[in-house]
């Protein structure tokens, strides 16, 4: 693929979103397979129950090491979790591409543009909820 | 209710948010919200995480087909982004200082007014093309798409600074209540920067997945994002929206604005009723 040409731009960012969405939700479906056969036919009171004083509020480990065992000892909720991490990074990784794909045009100004979205996100995404007073 | 019969409920119910979503460019929240709060009582800061995911999935999902076809402006969207991503991040960092109710309130109406200026351009299939000049030069504003009768439409857009204004404030309402940054986007580049309404419509919908993942790791990490509830939700809005941008790339500028134009009507009404309490 000739990264130089305008045209293929279209075609990278198109297939990253693709493949993003696509990787999703086959997690998902493995997911919600498990989901199924263990739980289908519980009740959804206790996995629907919003818990304010405590958080997770929705009582799942997310944290890197909770998901970690969660996705080795086969929890169907942290492969679930999984999946909507994959779908986070999804548009952000067509931000980090994008950058490239303009430095390969050589056009700086969106070079910088793109860039500057880029760390934006990081920012918004991995400092903001540890920032005190923000999202309160 | 059980586990089987509320994942095929929410599954169905978001095949149809993805298709309404991606083609008025505003994501699957709106209609996943109500559902949840109101027809199965599920907590608000659920719905909101679900939202978060309904609307990444709307858009990764229904971008992929409309940047293939090249009906999505990348330079306005990547342009634009930088304004949506700095107002996620300013209404966050404000949430704690604001009453959201008078806010929902204020912008509810506000939706309520652009729905004029919107009705008055109903039959209005492509607007006539502004000269390109300026910044809107300088950036490299301007596009071709094909339709699909073999038409080529080549365009122009004018008043950046504006279109960048609205939407900054379409990024704040994200960052602040988690909805209504979509509207404000489409009307951003519809009434200032004067595209054609596909070309608005798909690259909002470009760039909500990102204003919406800016704000997807706090509400992640606090337990907002429940699987039960988002797992159904993401593989609806995934169905949903491949469907709901085939049927944009066949469909005119007029109903796609038709189309908005309701939506947008919804979208207002949620804000109001919910700022005045009779919605959660």
């Amino acid at each position: 693929m000739n990264l130089k040409d305008p045209e293929s731009m279209n075609q990278v960012i198109g297939k990253v979103l693709r493949y993003g969405v696509i990787l999703s939700a086959l997690i998902v479906i493995l997911g919600t397979i498990g989901l199924m056969v263990s739980n289908g036919t519980s009740e959804t009171g206790g996995y629907l129950a919003y818990n304010p004083s405590a958080v997770p509020h929705d009582g799942i480990d997310v944290s890197p090491a909770g998901l970690l065992h969660g996705l080795v000892t086969f929890s169907a909720f942290s492969w679930i979790e999984l999946g909507v991490v994959v779908l986070i990074a999804t548009p952000v990784s067509r931000v980090l591409i994008s950058v490239f794909l303009f430095a390969a045009e050589k056009d700086r100004l969106y070079v910088m543009i793109t860039a500057v979205v880029l760390a934006l996100l990081l920012f918004s995404i991995l400092a903001t909820p540890s920032i005190p007073g923000f999202h309160a | 209710m059980f586990v089987a019969d509320f994942v095929l409920l929410m599954f169905l119910v978001s095949i149809f948010a993805g298709i309404f979503g991606s083609i008025a460019g505003l994501g699957g929240g709106i209609v996943v919200i109500p559902v949840l709060t109101i027809l199965l009582g599920v907590d608000i800061h659920f719905a909101i995480g679900a939202s978060i995911v309904a609307i990444i999935g709307t858009s990764s999902g229904a971008a992929s087909t409309y940047v293939k076809d090249k009906v999505t402006n990348l330079r306005v969207g990547m342009f634009l982004e930088l304004a949506s991503a700095s107002g996620a991040i300013i209404g966050a960092a404000v949430a704690a200082y604001t009453n959201s109710a008078a806010l929902e309130f204020i912008f509810g109406c506000i939706l309520l007014i652009t729905l004029v200026p919107m009705v008055m351009k109903i039959g209005e299939e492509i607007p006539k093309s502004p000269e390109l000049k300026g910044l809107s030069k300088r950036l490299g504003l301007k596009g071709s798409y094909t339709e699909t009768d073999g038409r080529i439409i080549n365009y122009n857009s004018t008043r950046p600074v504006e279109g960048l204004a609205g939407t900054l404030v379409a990024g704040i309402l994200s960052g602040l209540l988690g909805i209504g940054g979509g509207a404000f986007k489409v009307l951003s580049m519809d009434l200032a920067m004067k595209l054609p309404m596909k070309v608005s419509t798909t690259t909002s919908n470009f760039m909500i997945g990102v204003t919406a993942a800016a704000s997807a790791g706090i509400y992640f990490a606090r337990g907002d994002v429940d699987p039960l509830i988002v797992a159904p939700v993401a593989l609806g809005i995934f169905i949903g929206a491949a469907l709901g941008a085939r049927i944009l790339l066949r469909s005119r500028n007029t109903t796609i604005r038709k189309a908005f134009a309701v939506v947008l009507a919804i979208a207002a009404l949620e804000m109001i009723l919910s700022a005045a309490g009779v919605l959660p």
